[in-house]
């Protein structure tokens, strides 16, 4: 029986990486006196602080917690996000952009992209990118907040990119000043109610007993209570996405502008990013290790950075997957003890926010409700397998035969979710549908058609329209987003008006 | 390289009910190069769909799309308002609760707010102020259109429109010809298989053989076309929905009024619909109510007395026959959700468009949404039947799994889990099972919401009211005044 009726419920949060602080602050923030927060992390465990780059969610998360955007970008020294740019996926010598944003207007009920399949058919067709907002200011390498009207300049949205280890703390500071209690100390032992199988209290090296009514697991991977103590078992999808290391090496910029997107190469054995912060340029290479080793790997990321390193590469290991269940008894983890997905996409921070924002929606106030925690375990599901098929996505849509790696993920069988998604776009050029989880048609439409997946047919009322008038609407449009972008600062303008988002010089 | 599918040179669409034409309009409107045939079928009386006097704001989107144009089924097919539906009697007796379209407050302070100030259930002795700027309008009986473009205080209040269904039907058909869509009447006399699980053709007598690419079935719960496929095959509702009859009144005196009335009765539910040509109404009854007691109930003789037996579509698109409103879901006319639910339908074969081929990919794609768009209403039905009054109406009722997992998170945290396809948005929803009766329960982050965040959204919808009420025309004025006005010109 947990704090019914008016006694705060009392949780304890394991870990102090971005997730557990996340959550801690969550909490604490949106349920007030509800809850008593508290937390328990060790200096002597490091952490992996995943995610320098982040989905336009994130703003949410920041705003709803009343944190004002300038003092949380100078405390991360974050950089503004349109998108990511991926090169060499569909095949080397490739590149497109996937913006927070559209592509174009549906017109007469179909979608642009239909339109734009006709237009390459004829050969009338300008790069797809040419016909987003997003994409056309990404790529001129400016910046504004997206307007408040329904003109183009509101068709897109944006999200950050961080430095992931000052994020943790930043949150740290921020939890703590609204009343979370920290506790240093490494656990030592799990201690669980005999009948219910409800975990009670958490001991630490020196004897001291943390009690709880509800236990949030955010100790990484190591799982601490949900995997090892409950044993929770572990669904690995290595076999769908093989990446399973990265080696992270910090640089100095190479260039003075600071692009506002995210860069991901795709690499012999797994990707590569470049993550623009305002001071450095995060670098690293995500790949597997069934394809290359791990000094094999930081030798590459070595020869490919551009700046001047600012430290050694440092070897990050993961593992692909989720637990079956992310809640169990009255445990419920939070990121990576809960699952892992590549940052391929930028949805690691997402995936924590999006467990703390349905942990919220159903906490108990009472008894744990099985009802409650198979919603939130259902919920979960539905959000990490929407992702994992789109990340999938961008390893198996290639032509790519240049290195094992490639040959595996272009050959391999993808799940029976994806595999109908990509038939229905290969036979009709149609999106398969869905209003809730992540990554809606523009994203599908990005990946696919800037992988060089081409559907056979498009829609059939594509064909009744004259080409020349489709030409010059089309036209109309790329002219009008070309002269919109043309008048936005510079990125690194933008970034640089306001002292107050600035972090001090490296 | 993407090629444009060829499209279909002829679409047969069989019932000439409004479904029927709509559903030939926007397909010809779509492929002005297709050839569409309308089949003049008289879907059966139980087409209740096809029948219907109403629908739900989703269709005034519709109809725009479609260049049907609101002002015209005002003036010419007898068109009048509704902003909410009255629920009566669902929680218990002499409890009643109003349901309005969209949503017209702050979302995050909805459900707290809703409990405090207003909107949900509600007793005829409590005095409770209004929960939506359409309750407000309502209870003054203030409206008129707000003009599309303009930023108005009563543009958030969503609508649905009533029509006078002969009238509707007439004007629909003026804009099918004037479309070119082709007509034809005449019996089936048969239809022709062909080899992909579809139809060749069919024969109509004194018109031959029609063959044709597309088959739409719209010729009411008997699915005429869809049921001589092997593979239709009907899912079973009768456990969720007990109504097995529907008695329909002779019509009342004409009434202008803002809400539609749904009354629980010990016999059924009783449904008010007024109108400009005269109160509808109609009674829905279980199988064990006998005449004698839907008479007593519906307080008149009944013009009808129309058979239901609940059940849709396992899959609406067979081969190349689509089965679309009553031919796909045969259910109640509660909620005014078959003529919604059909639109629906037609709005997702619109946006899916086939070409000349069916493409089995897209077929599995237009089933497997237009079958959350089934399960979604069957499931709105049921939340109807498992209200408090309404289990001891219909004790036999079944309430299906995921209605009771909404139910159960509506009760308890006052949360509705979202649903793809569903035909009410959330709010909507929350309105209809606050009317309905259900007790809400509020959220842990709901419980903490500060005491200054909801008084001052009541101040906002204070203002907000007090400005709706001063924009919006008394709407019976407003009405004369608008038909006053096309008469002089015409005349």
């Amino acid at each position: 029986m947990i704090g019914s009726g008016a006694k705060p419920v009392r949780v304890v949060v394991l870990g102090g990486g971005t997730a557990g602080w996340m959550t801690a602050a969550g909490l604490a923030r949106m349920l007030g006196d509800r809850v008593t927060v508290h937390l328990v992390e060790s200096e002597d465990i490091g952490i992996v602080g995943v995610g320098e780059a982040t989905l336009p969610h994130i703003r949410g998360f920041v705003e709803k917690l009343g944190i004002s955007e300038a003092e949380f970008m100078r405390a991360t020294h974050a950089t503004y996000k349109l998108g990511i740019d991926f090169r060499d996926f569909g095949k080397i010598g490739d590149s497109y952009i996937h913006p927070f944003g559209s592509f174009g207007e549906e017109l007469g009920g179909v979608g642009f992209h239909h339109y734009w399949l006709e237009l390459q058919r004829r050969g009338l067709a300008e790069p797809l990118g040419d016909y987003s907002f997003c994409v056309a200011a990404a790529l001129a390498n400016k910046f504004a907040p997206p307007a408040d009207d329904m003109s183009l300049a509101s068709s897109y949205g944006y999200a950050y990119q961080f430095d992931a280890t000052l994020f943790g703390p930043f949150m740290r500071e921020f939890g703590l000043s609204i009343g979370v209690t920290r506790h240093e100390g490494m656990v030592t032992q799990v201690e669980r109610d005999g009948e219910s199988g409800n975990v009670t209290a958490l001991t630490l090296e020196d004897g001291r007993q943390l009690e709880g009514d509800l236990f949030v697991d955010c100790s990484g991977f190591r799982s601490r209570i949900l995997g090892q103590e409950l044993g929770e078992e572990w669904e690995d999808w290595t076999h769908w996405l093989p990446c399973d290391r990265a080696a992270a090496m910090p640089c100095k910029h190479a260039t003075d502008e600071i692009r506002p997107y995210t860069t991901a190469t795709a690499m012999p054995a797994g990707w590569r990013w470049q993550i623009p912060l305002q001071n450095r340029m995060g670098n690293g290479y995500v790949f597997s290790s069934a394809f290359i080793d791990e000094d094999d790997a930081c030798e590459t990321i070595r020869k490919a950075s551009e700046g001047e390193p600012l430290a050694d590469p440092r070897i990050l290991r993961f593992r692909p997957g989720r637990r079956r269940h992310s809640w169990s008894h009255n445990v419920i983890a939070v990121g990576l003890a809960s699952g892992f997905l590549e940052p391929l996409e930028s949805t690691s921070i997402y995936l924590a926010q999006m467990a703390i924002t349905y942990l919220i929606e159903l906490f108990p106030d009472g008894a744990i409700d099985p009802a409650d925690r198979d919603e939130f375990n259902r919920l979960v599901d539905m959000e990490y397998d929407r992702v994992r098929d789109f990340l999938i996505l961008h390893y198996h849509a290639t032509t790519r035969d240049d290195s094992e790696f490639w040959n595996h993920v272009r050959t391999m069988t993808v799940p029976d979710s994806l595999a109908g998604k990509m038939e229905l776009w290969r036979q009709a050029g149609r999106i398969e549908k869905y209003s809730d989880g992540l990554f809606y048609d523009a994203s599908w439409i990005a990946v696919y058609l800037g992988q060089g997946l081409m559907p056979e047919r498009h829609d059939p009322r594509t064909g009744l329209v004259d080409p020349e008038r489709l030409r010059s609407a089309t036209d109309r449009l790329r002219s009008e987003i070309a002269s919109s972008v043309s008048q936005m600062p510079a990125h690194t303008e933008y970034l640089r008006r306001n002292n107050a988002r600035l972090a001090e010089p490296a | 390289m993407s090629e444009p599918r060829q499209p279909p040179s002829r679409i047969v669409v069989a019932g000439g009910g409004q479904v029927g034409v709509l559903a030939a309009i926007g397909l010809r409107r779509a492929l002005p190069t297709c050839e569409v045939v309308v089949i003049g079928l008289a879907p059966g009386p139980s087409a209740f769909a096809d029948r219907a006097s109403s629908s739900l704001p989703f269709t005034n989107k519709l109809h725009d799309r479609l260049g049907i144009e609101e002002a015209q089924l005002v003036l010419a097919a007898g068109g009048s308002y509704r902003l909410a539906t009255r629920y009566a009697g669902w929680g218990g007796e002499g409890q009643h609760g109003l349901v309005p379209y969209g949503g017209a407050v702050d979302p995050a302070l909805q459900t707290r707010f809703a409990q405090q100030w207003g909107g949900g259930p509600q007793n005829v002795t409590g005095d409770r102020p209004a929960g939506s700027i359409a309750e407000v309008l309502v209870n003054a009986g203030r409206f008129a259109p707000p003009p599309p473009d303009a930023d108005t205080p009563i543009s958030e209040v969503e609508y649905a429109l009533r029509w006078n269904q002969p009238a509707y039907h007439g004007v629909l058909v003026e804009h099918a010809q004037r479309a070119g869509v082709a007509h034809v009447s005449g019996m089936i006399a048969a239809i022709q298989l062909d080899a992909r699980g579809g139809i060749a053709s069919i024969a109509i007598d004194g018109h031959g053989n029609i063959e044709a690419d597309l088959f739409i079935d719209c010729t009411g719960p008997g699915a005429v076309l869809a049921s001589a496929l092997p593979e239709f095959d009907v899912i079973d509702w009768h456990d969720a929905s007990p109504i097995r009859r529907v008695l329909v009144a002779p019509p009342g005196q004409p009434m202008l009024h803002l809400e539609d009335r749904i009354s629980l009765l010990p016999e059924g539910w009783l449904c008010e619909l007024a109108g400009r040509d005269g109160l509808q109404t109609m009674l829905a009854v279980g199988e064990t109510v006998g005449d004698d007691a839907a008479r007593a109930a519906l307080l008149t003789e009944p013009a009808a007395s129309l058979p239901v037996s609940p059940g849709c579509a396992r899959t609406a698109w067979v081969g190349n026959v689509i089965a679309l409103g009553d031919a796909a879901v045969r259910c109640e006319p509660l909620g005014f959700l078959p003529l919604d639910l059909a639109h629906r339908q037609l709005d997702l074969l619109l946006e899916m468009l086939p070409g000349k081929d069916v493409v089995p990919s897209e077929r599995a794609e237009y089933n497997r949404r237009a079958g959350l768009m089934f399960d979604a209403v069957r499931d709105l039905l049921a939340m109807h039947y498992a209200a408090p009054r309404a289990r001891k109406v219909f004790p036999n009722a079944q309430t299906p799994a995921a209605v009771q997992v909404m139910l159960d998170q509506f009760a308890r945290r006052g949360r509705l889990p979202f649903q793809e396809e569903a035909a009410l948005l959330k709010q909507e929803q929350a309105s209809l099972l606050a009317a309905l009766g259900f007790p809400q329960g509020l959220s842990t982050r709901e419980q903490h919401l500060a005491q200054q965040d909801i008084t001052a959204a009541q101040a906002d919808f204070a203002a907000k009211s007090q400005a709706a009420l001063a924009f919006a025309p008394p709407y019976g004025q407003w009405l004369a005044s608008v038909l006053r006005t096309n008469q002089a010109q015409s005349g």
